[in-house]
């Protein structure tokens, strides 16, 4: 077997293990839910073209949270979609969830709307280890920072969304602005 | 508030949703296609990989590791029999076209279930002599791939539901500007991915479209083939293919002899195998093999989850005499198939099912 093919046979059994999480991953962090196709399909279109690079099985998962968070970044900067891959992926996930905020209850629209507006480094702290259930170390890696710099981050993450729910609960405010795509920031 | 509540909270707030993913319905393994379909610098820096378009195709039903599954070329050297069609349009024999299994396309019967797969592919055949038919599947659906091949060069023909049409060809504007051609007087855009390297994406009919794709060849090459490409009727195009196709007239007779050494799963239809459509070979084998090893590993886990020791120890018998099946060890030479297989056996009866394994198996 040629090492092409081993490339190949590798970039398959992360696809067929990580989709899923990447799709979660991206549909955690877009506006639009139709938008995370064309970011899962960006981040492992990136892991195809580079998959001699892909870390080993098991551990391609963070490295992949890694390429999908800059597309992401690229994403929102370029605010527009692309039209390349994964057309009927979009379509399946526009058809299977459908985009509509107004049937969220309340208490999940105010801890949305508090995440926003943590920073942008301190959110996806938090984000990765409770949505992503990533341990330190791991969300470390993943956002290219030092465990101790994680730590460090989550516990004020903590702090500052506890003072922004505290006793606001059951009062959303602005439920419009309910989006988990980073929000635009100073100096940003 | 305690650390644990706030988590809570926000878990509470994660706006996915796990049910999504079932609910895709292969728009996953379409994604999967799409983007080992995408050109990389690989192609330029290895030798040419004249298969590996159509071993896209088989991703998308099998989607384990089966790189080398479709490597058939040299090793299926069948003979594509063209017999006299009853259409207008006679394809041409190929230049090795012989034996006693050619005959006039008028004297064979096709069953219904025959003739309604080949109605729903585009039917097109290369109309000169020396092309071969090296592979075929996927027809039960309206995807599917055959693959001629002539010399040392190949020609495959992809299709996909017309629904897909635009995706695809927004993809393809990637790769070059397309350029209006015809095939048999049909529309299409062909696109360059490389000085050797084309396909032409004919528009949709019948609800599907077609790509048609060769490499090793130059331009001109390419050209002067599609000039020979046409589009048949029904029993012409069955009758083009050589007997070593499993068309949906020869699933039984081939089920029997695949199925005869496998110990069959409680519950197994065998009828079922009737909508694998036409596949070569090797194609078939995996899909049977893959029906019966899914459904083996399904019943061990059942058995496994009630305590039934008893059916337990069946199924990883069965498993394990996977090792022993004729229909692997012919597929072994031409493919990964088998070793993917009782590599997923062996563990399985081990005690250990391994992750993924039912995108390895196409267990779905």
């Amino acid at each position: 077997m040629s090492s092409g093919t081993e490339h190949e046979e590798r970039f398959r059994r992360v696809y067929a293990a990580d989709f899923g999480p990447l799709l979660a991953y991206a549909l955690r962090r877009v506006a639009q839910p139709e938008d995370a196709a064309d970011v899962v399909a960006e981040t492992f279109l990136v892991a195809w073209r580079r998959r001699r690079d892909l870390p080993a099985d098991g551990e391609a998962r963070l490295w992949l949270y890694g390429v999908a968070r800059r597309v992401l970044a690229n994403h929102h900067r370029g605010g527009v979609r692309r039209q390349r891959l994964g057309e009927r992926l979009r379509q399946r996930i526009t058809a299977v969830i459908g985009g509509d905020p107004g049937s969220e209850v309340p208490e999940r629209l105010a801890i949305r709307a508090a995440l926003t507006r943590l920073g942008e480094l301190d959110r996806e702290v938090l984000l990765l280890t409770v949505w992503e259930g990533l341990e330190p170390r791991e969300a470390a890696e993943v956002l290219r920072v030092s465990p101790a710099a994680v730590r460090t981050r989550l516990s004020r993450a903590r702090a500052r969304l506890r003072e922004l729910v505290g006793d606001d609960l059951g009062r959303p405010g602005h439920v419009l602005d309910v989006v988990t795509a980073p929000a635009p920031k100073e100096g940003r | 508030m305690t650390e644990e509540h706030l988590d809570r909270m926000v878990r509470d707030a994660d706006p996915y949703r796990p049910d999504v993913i079932g609910r895709l319905e292969g728009a996953k393994q379409a994604l999967l296609e799409e983007i080992m379909s995408e050109p990389t610098l690989d192609r330029v820096a290895e030798a040419p990989q004249p298969r590996s378009r159509a071993r896209r195709g088989l991703v998308r039903r099998l989607a384990g590791p089966l790189t080398a599954a479709a490597a058939l070329v040299g090793l299926i050297a069948v003979s594509t029999m063209f017999g006299a069609p009853p259409g207008d349009r006679q394809a041409a024999p190929g230049g090795t076209s012989a034996g006693p299994t050619a005959g006039p396309a008028t004297s064979v019967v096709y069953s219904p279930v025959a003739l309604k797969a080949a109605e729903q592919n585009p039917r097109l055949l290369i109309d000169e002599p020396g092309w071969r038919v090296i592979t075929v599947y996927g027809f039960a659906e309206k995807q599917g791939t055959i693959a001629f091949g002539k010399g040392g060069r190949q020609f495959d023909m992809n299709w996909y539901p017309a629904d897909q049409y635009d995706g695809y060809h927004a993809d393809r504007r990637h790769v070059s500007a397309p350029e209006a051609v015809k095939v048999d007087g049909w529309d299409g855009d062909l696109f360059r991915y490389s000085s050797d390297d084309f396909a032409v994406m004919l528009r949709p009919r019948d609800g599907v479209f077609v790509e048609l794709r060769a490499g090793g060849g130059n331009r001109t090459e390419f050209d002067r083939t599609l000039t020979h490409v046409v589009r048949v009727d029904v029993r012409t195009w069955l009758a083009a293919l050589p007997p070593e196709i499993v068309t949906p007239a020869r699933v039984e007779e081939r089920a029997t002899v695949v199925l005869a050494d496998i110990p069959l799963p409680p519950d197994f239809d065998k009828a079922a195998l009737a909508g694998l459509g036409t596949n070569d070979a090797y194609q078939f084998g995996a899909q049977v093999t893959s029906r019966i090893g899914c459904a083996w590993i399904a019943e061990w886990q059942r058995a496994k989850r009630a305590g039934d020791d008893a059916a337990l120890r069946r199924a990883a018998d069965a498993l394990r005499s996977s090792h022993n099946w004729k229909v692997l060890h012919q597929m072994k030479d031409e493919g990964d198939w088998p070793e993917v297989f009782w590599e997923t056996a062996d563990k399985v009866v081990a005690g250990d099912v391994p992750r993924g394994y039912d995108q390895a198996l196409g267990c779905g």
